[in-house]
């Protein structure tokens, strides 16, 4: 199949534990895949550059910006995004109760990638230092906190995990 | 953001890869994209066929030999580079580099392959695979070559891999009780740099052999050959490295941009030169930055 945007391609993505087989156009990027195809729209575009992380998702395990990766190139990829998680009573994961609880969200724009960041961080490493939450979050930007509250809601959600 | 309509195929072997990259004028090998995609949202380069080698097992691993020189496939990622304990205990700085690129995200996708080839004069690793003396190797429908770094980077974006070829491994000499330093003035803590310096000294006092690279202060990267003659056959000491990293620079006319300027530039590499040697001959201070 050929039009306008060149040819489409078959692929299959497991997307929050939803297997999606489908045809996308070489040049269709994931976060566009993500929001528009899906519909999921609590992954953000920022600045579309790769340099706000807003769009943060995880791809087999590991943080990546959803801008920074073409749809095609996740075919039989496992991608989470921020409508995976929140099993707790009230919808919320410890991290996002965290948040809550440390003023960690102002305007929320950068949220759901910053809590998808500390996820993985804190499966990778479930007592991190204030320099090594800092440090692993240099790949996504906020203006509006300062990123203290932030750091402060992350070290709760850590100690809440442990 | 719309990219330009494009193909794609994500080829399963190597030989395959090379079918496809000599297939069409305008086909390029895409690894992890953290350059490449970004080219492509601003449409500065026409790319017909996308060329996907990021899950080529052949051009993903990282061999440690007995030896203690280095192997490593092209598309292996900036994190599994800084998480080989293998590589940490034979070339510690390269892994150190990895770990210190831009952000988890980056790392998780971006490739030292694609980082080469994407030859951004401000990129990380040309100027340290220079002064490890690194073998680039580059294939395609005639066959393998080998390149060495210090050849394999030829303009703004430009290197030794022609139409149709592909970098598939990348080898480290072991360093054999050379000492390395590698130093990069940047705008923030894994950023951007302005200036970078990449010593390498052979082991032996007097001092029988020397490069020094700088980064970010022309097209490609360059051999600091003053700051080299002035080392050789002189002492390992402190004083020896801060002399010749001064002269590192000298002559080279850097560009100046909205960050600093030219002058900024040059100055700062002899800094970054002078303090990469005393790295490299063991009198390093502490870097106390982002937390590592």
């Amino acid at each position: 199949m050929a039009g306008e945007g060149g040819a489409v391609h078959a692929i299959e993505v497991t997307v929050n534990g939803q297997t999606h087989s489908t045809a996308v156009e070489a040049r269709r990027l994931l976060v566009h895949f993500i929001r528009e195809t899906l519909g999921l729209r609590g992954t953000h575009i920022g600045c579309d550059s790769g340099n706000c992380g807003a769009c943060s998702v995880i791809c087999d395990g590991r943080l990546i910006k959803s801008c920074m990766m073409l749809a095609v190139a996740a075919d039989g990829c496992e991608i989470e995004t921020i409508e995976s998680i929140g099993e707790g009573a009230d919808g919320l994961d410890p991290i996002q109760e965290a948040f809550r609880e440390h003023h960690g969200v102002q305007c929320g724009y950068c949220t759901p990638g910053i809590v998808l960041n500390a996820k993985t961080l804190l499966a990778e490493n479930p007592d991190p230092s204030e320099a090594e939450i800092r440090r692993a979050l240099v790949g996504n930007i906020c203006r509006c906190t300062g990123y203290v509250n932030i750091v402060r809601s992350i070290q709760a959600a850590a100690e809440a995990l442990r | 953001m719309l990219l330009a309509a494009t193909d794609y195929v994500r080829p399963a072997s190597l030989q395959e890869a090379i079918d496809e990259l000599g297939s069409r004028r305008g086909a390029r090998v895409l690894a992890g994209g953290q350059s490449l995609i970004n080219v492509l949202k601003h449409r500065a380069a026409a790319v017909e066929l996308l060329v996907d080698v990021s899950r080529l097992q052949e051009l993903r691993f990282i061999d440690v030999r007995a030896d203690g020189s280095a192997r490593i496939g092209a598309a292996t990622t900036y994190g599994e580079l800084e998480r080989s304990p293998e590589l940490r205990a034979s070339h510690a700085i390269v892994a150190d580099v990895a770990a210190g690129t831009v952000d988890r995200q980056v790392r998780a996708r971006g490739t030292i392959g694609g980082n080469a080839c994407f030859a951004d004069p401000a990129s990380n690793y040309p100027p340290l695979l220079v002064a490890l003396g690194a073998e680039m190797e580059v294939a395609g429908r005639d066959g393998t070559r080998s390149v060495a770094a210090e050849d394999f980077f030829l303009g703004l974006w430009r290197t030794a891999v022609g139409p149709g070829e592909v970098l598939t491994a990348i080898t480290l000499p072991a360093l054999g009780g050379a000492g390395v330093g590698y130093r990069s003035l940047q705008i923030a803590a894994d950023s951007w740099a302005l200036a970078r310096a990449a010593a390498w000294v052979a082991p032996g006092d007097p001092v029988t052999a020397a490069r020094v690279v700088l980064g970010c202060v022309a097209a490609t990267p360059v051999r600091a050959s003053a700051a080299e003659s002035k080392l050789v056959g002189g002492p390992r000491t402190a004083e020896a490295a801060t002399a010749a990293g001064a002269l590192s620079s000298e002559g080279l006319d850097p560009p100046s941009d909205v960050h600093a300027t030219g002058g900024y530039r040059r100055a700062m590499a002899a800094v970054m030169a002078a303090r990469a040697l005393r790295d490299a001959l063991g009198f390093g201070e502490e870097v106390v930055s982002n937390g590592r």
